[in-house]
């Protein structure tokens, strides 16, 4: 083989401006770190957060018949299923009834706690497995034995009451005796959230309690197994259509193994979709970083570019070459970042598969991974094709002779063109494959306006800049000059400095908010406990002993039952298209009241409240909000379910409620009458005006417990710390994506830095040759930062305030308040960054030794 | 695409300029450089191209060799009116008709010798660019030194390959701009023997750039430019 047939060979693949690439490519990839890093976190955190999703997707899946604890699971509130639909249930395959409730459990000592109790037959659990410890065999675990029936209490309840196994306590009027502690359950994730720690008794227990009155807000579940010879999913969907027509009425709530936790589904693509975003701020954040890198190779290859015009080679065609490596570029970082997201589920399954209460399937999930490949390549395009444009026109006169003032010049139209539909192609994407479309485009219209503004402030400040007298030493007139003369630094720090800055305050303020719902906002005006299941026989037995035992307080307590919507305006529930707000009202059943009054913490917006003494047919009044994203309006006709009987309501009026209060609300209340007849509990809420002691709290909490065994309490803080975890389980998640973002930021900045290097050293060499000490230059340049890090940070905390007020406000629909110490220290944060990114790159221009560089000018 | 091999100029004139004027810079930094400049140039003839520095030599070149256009005026190279193309028009027409040679080489530093003198091959279609780009670096003398990096060759031997770079697509147009401005004079001397010996053999027309009157001796014409304008149109020089 001739050495012109070698060349020819390993100048790779046939495509001239991919061989020109590749050629080019031969020096390494210096230059090209903060290029490739920028893109491979972007792509990482989209491809991880759809492989994570997936893996989560197909756990649930998988672990479909487990979660919902037999193939089919019928779930009926607060009655229990009548001969019919047990009969029903029965000629089908082999039945597991299993009930809940929350409910008080006392020690010996007096000490009482909130109990998720759970009571089972001794076919439970049909799929998976009951881990117990010691390992009891589940009659010998739940039957009667001297007087006290057995039980299983998870570690907590333990912990809380000082209880071991062999001791007793009671609920209600069941005496128990601890057997085993409960160390896990194959079905938990059917419930809701815990309120308290799980006791596990039997179907004979749970009656023994008395706690089954007509109303108590039990949940009773019949899991069906289906035979073997027959569970196909044709088999499950015979099941559920012949009980939807033989039993039309049961108001029950069907779950299949195909559709065990919809409502976990939904979460984990809505959590998806929020995580996606944040994996594109990060990858438009990196998009910076590719402008400002492609924009400086090309600034290195005039000469290049130019020999080879002068060679023969088109605009066009140059165009082509430079565009060849960036996407070849963009496919190495893709590449990497894809490789890490699709390991992420493996390793997260690895690490920490004990702890997450998710089941997992790790999996390589080649659509998501080519999504992610898909939105990194269009970055890459969107943010390089304007710098590449203007490759085309690179003159060849440049290498004759020096050019005064390289004109930052526009490229030409087909590539201003090609970058504006790139970003419409990829802000279409991002929209057209979100879960809720209306926050896409919120997000890509903030980021549009985020860009433009900050363009607008890299502007100004180079105005202002250039507008500042011409006074004071030569250094302060260095480090103003440095930040408006052209080719200055100033466009590309602001950008994304600014945009890291915007991401930081934003998340930091949103976190910072939530947290304060759950925290800061209770001593004033929430209750302390909630009472549930009050019998309605013994209310005013209960308000006496109130009186008694908290005076001062403020007891408000309302009937309630639990109903589901069936049907609204005519159409069955299934059949309504709910905005993405308002899906959660028709996924579970939810509590009813009745008023004569309009409730307190709400205020009637639209149509008339009907007043104490109403008598007519059933009206309700709906909350506006929720109404609206069901698409109901004032005389519609919805009909809920309530023990196994429909009722059907017009609406009468619609409500605002203050959801914030933590008081009794709900999103239907019913004028009086409309349950004549039907049991109910009421439900009431504590508030010690003023906030109340730990002290004053465990006094209640005993006696009420003593005195109404029935009764279950709820200490308000408990349950708020049960939400407050989910939350920050899901603020841990936002916070691993952003910090993603937050490295492609400081990424971009220091790549933008070090890019300015050059300059620095060709201005430290002369005026260090003209007699100016580091020290002194150090300064200049410390000063340039601060202007630019200052300016930047006070718009970054601007534009991250307003983001997040919208969130919060719009999105999630919470009050907002400002936080300046978090805003304050993002700034100061970013500040230190930007001055010690920016000196440490400046440091190494200050070393150089003058000669060298002077023989080179 | 055209066989760049066989394309000669297709009128006797290889370059043919009348009232060019060319002003450069903006607002009060504009500067006239080239005055109503009228240049006939005959096929196959060497100018040599002389003046101080700033009187528009290399602007000249550039206007040639359709690197620059002129405000006014028009220019004919190898028969082609130059103003009627377009800028890709003008890239494809160099890469056909014009090879160049600069004062400080301006090789690819990614490409290795064979690569950088393959590339106006590449860039015009042609099929055996490497084969022909051995051959024009053997002609230079480099044909041990294919392989090479420019930054693994000296200053002499990196014009080598410029050289043949320019000569490759066998020009009908060959300009270069002070050649011999970065090199010592033994080197110097080489490159000039080759780029007088690829002029005569090829009957490519030869505009030189220089400051060096025994070089420009050398050349059939020698034209000299002071403050933009042609100073005298002397007879030939060759007798």
């Amino acid at each position: 083989m001739t050495i012109s047939a070698r060349a020819e060979s390993s100048g790779a693949p046939g495509y001239l401006p991919l061989r020109f690439a590749l050629r080019e490519l031969r020096g390494g990839l210096s230059g090209f770190y903060v290029f490739i890093a920028c893109l491979a976190l972007g792509v990482m955190a989209i491809a991880a957060v759809g492989s994570v999703a997936g893996s989560l997707k197909d756990g649930l899946a998988r672990e479909g018949r487990v979660i919902v604890g037999g193939d089919i699971s019928f779930n009926l509130i607060q009655r229990e299923a009548s001969a019919a639909e047990r009969d029903f249930i029965a000629q089908r395959g082999h039945v597991s009834v299993a009930a809940t409730m929350r409910a008080m459990t006392q020690a010996s000592d007096g000490r009482s706690a909130l109990v998720e109790l759970k009571a089972v037959d001794g076919t439970y659990p049909l799929y998976g497995a009951l881990a117990l410890e010691p390992a009891l065999d589940l009659t010998a675990l739940l039957a009667e034995r001297d007087g006290a029936f057995g039980a299983a209490a998870a570690p907590a309840l333990l912990a809380r009451l000082g209880l071991k196994t062999g001791d007793r306590i009671t609920v209600g009027a069941a005496n128990l005796e601890i057997r085993a502690v409960l160390r896990s359950e194959p079905d938990k994730l059917a419930g809701g959230i815990d309120f308290g720690p799980r006791l596990l008794v039997g179907e004979e227990a749970l009656r023994a309690t008395g706690l089954l009155q007509p109303g108590s807000l039990v949940r009773w579940r019949y899991r069906l197994r289906l035979p073997e010879n027959d569970a196909g999913e044709q088999a499950i969907k015979t099941v559920i259509d012949s009980a939807q027509t033989q039993l039309p009425d049961a108001g029950w709530e069907i779950r299949s193994r195909s559709n065990a936790s919809p409502q976990l589904e939904r979460n984990v693509e809505r959590f998806t979709q929020y995580l996606t975003l944040v994996g594109l701020t990060a990858l438009l954040v990196g998009g910076v970083g590719v402008a400002n890198a492609v924009k400086s190779h090309l600034d290195r290859k005039r000469d290049v570019i130019a020999t080879m015009k002068a060679v023969g080679a088109t605009g066009t065609r140059v165009f082509a070459i430079y565009l060849s490596q960036v996407l070849v570029l963009a496919l190495i970082g893709a590449v990497i970042g894809i490789a890490i997201g699709a390991a992420l589920p493996f390793l997260i399954d690895w690490a920490f598969g004990g702890i997450i209460p998710l089941p997992m399937e790790p999996d390589i999930y080649p659509a998501q991974l080519a999504l992610a490949l898909i939105y990194g390549l269009l970055t890459a395009c969107a943010f390089a094709l304007w710098p590449l444009g203007r490759a085309h026109d690179v003159p060849v006169s440049a290498l004759f002779r020096d050019e005064v003032a390289r004109q930052s010049r526009r490229p030409r139209r087909r590539y201003m063109a090609g970058t504006a539909l790139v970003a419409l192609v990829l802000a279409g994407a991002a929209v057209f494959l979100a879960y809720d479309r209306r926050i896409a485009l919120i997000f890509i219209g903030a980021a549009a306006v985020v860009f433009v503004v900050l363009r607008l402030v890299a502007e100004a400040l180079m105005w202002a800049a250039r507008h500042t007298p011409h006074k004071g030493s030569a250094l302060v007139r260095l480090a103003i000059a440095n930040i408006h003369r052209p080719g200055a630094l100033t466009p590309t720090v602001v950008l994304s400095l600014g945009l890291g800055l915007a991401l930081l305050v934003t998340l930091v303020q949103i976190d910072g908010n939530l947290q304060r719902q759950f925290t800061a906002a209770l001593p004033d005006k929430a209750p302390t406990f909630y009472f549930i299941d009050i019998p309605a026989a013994e209310a005013e037995r209960f308000d006496a002993f109130i009186r008694a035992a908290a005076p001062g307080a403020e007891l408000e307590r309302v009937p309630m039952l639990r109903g589901r919507i069936v049907s609204a305006n005519g159409m069955r529930a299934e059949d309504l298209k709910p905005g993405p707000d308002a899906a959660w009202v028709l996924q579970s059943d939810r509590g009813l009241t009745y008023a004569g009054e309009i409730p307190a913490g709400s205020r009637v917006v639209e149509g008339q409240w009907w007043g104490p003494n109403y008598n007519g047919p059933p009206l309700v009044s709906f909350e506006k909000k929720l109404a609206e994203g069901l698409g109901l309006k004032l005389g519609d006709a919805v009909t809920v379910n309530v023990l196994g009987r429909p009722i059907t309501a017009h609406i009468a009026n619609m409500r605002l409620v203050d959801w914030e209060s933590l008081g009794i609300n709900f999103v239907l209340v019913y004028s009086p009458g409309t349950f004549a007849g039907a049991p109910y509990t009421h439900i009431a809420t504590l508030t010690y005006p003023g906030g109340s002691d730990g002290e004053q709290e465990d006094k209640l909490l005993k006696a009420a417990a003593e005195a109404f065994p029935m009764v279950t309490t709820v200490p308000v803080k408990e349950a708020i710390e049960a939400v407050a975890k989910i939350v920050a389980n899901l603020a841990l998640g936002i916070r691993g994506a952003s910090l993603v973002s937050l490295a492609a930021a400081v990424l971009v900045l220091g790549g933008a830095l070090a890019a300015g290097r050059r300059n620095r050293v060709y201005d430290a060499v002369i005026l260090k040759t003209l007699g100016a000490t580091r020290a002194r230059l150090l300064g200049a340049y410390g000063l340039e930062y601060l202007v630019l890090g200052l300016a930047t940070a006070v718009f970054g905390v601007a534009a991250g305030s307003i983001a997040a007020l919208l969130v919060v406000t719009q999105v999630m629909n919470l009050s907002f308040v400002w936080l300046p110490g978090s805003a304050a220290a993002a700034a100061a944060g970013a500040l230190i960054v930007t001055v010690a990114l920016g000196l440490i790159g400046t440091f190494s221009a200050l070393s150089q030794k003058p000669a060298p560089v002077l023989r080179n000018l | 695409m055209d066989d760049i091999s066989r394309s000669q100029p297709p009128s006797p004139a290889a370059i043919a300029l009348s009232g060019v004027n060319l002003s450069l810079g903006r607002g009060a930094a504009r500067v006239h450089i080239l005055k109503d400049i009228g240049l006939h140039i005959g096929r196959g003839e060497a100018i040599g191209l002389v003046g101080p520095s700033g009187s528009g030599k290399s602007t000249l070149l550039m206007v040639m060799a359709g690197l620059e256009r002129p405000d006014t005026g028009s220019v004919e190279v190898a028969g082609t009116d130059l103003g009627k193309l377009d800028e890709d028009g003008l890239a494809r027409f160099r890469g056909r008709y014009v090879g160049i040679v600069f004062q400080s080489f301006h090789l690819i530093p990614t490409m290795t010798a064979i690569e950088n003198v393959a590339v106006p091959l590449e860039l015009a279609g042609a099929g055996d660019a490497y084969e022909r780009a051995e051959r024009e670096l053997a002609k230079v003398g480099l044909a041990d030194r294919l392989s090479h990096y420019p930054a693994q060759l000296s200053g002499g031997e990196q014009q080598r390959v410029a050289l043949a770079r320019a000569l490759a697509p066998n020009p009908a147009i060959l300009v270069a701009d002070e050649p011999t401005g970065n090199l010592d004079e033994a080197t110097g001397k080489q490159i000039i023997e080759l780029l007088f010996a690829g002029h005569e053999e090829r009957g490519t027309t030869l505009i030189l750039v220089t400051h060096d009157p025994a070089l420009a001796a050398r050349c059939d014409r020698v034209l000299r430019l002071r403050s933009g304008r042609i100073d005298s149109e002397p007879a030939a020089v060759l007798q």
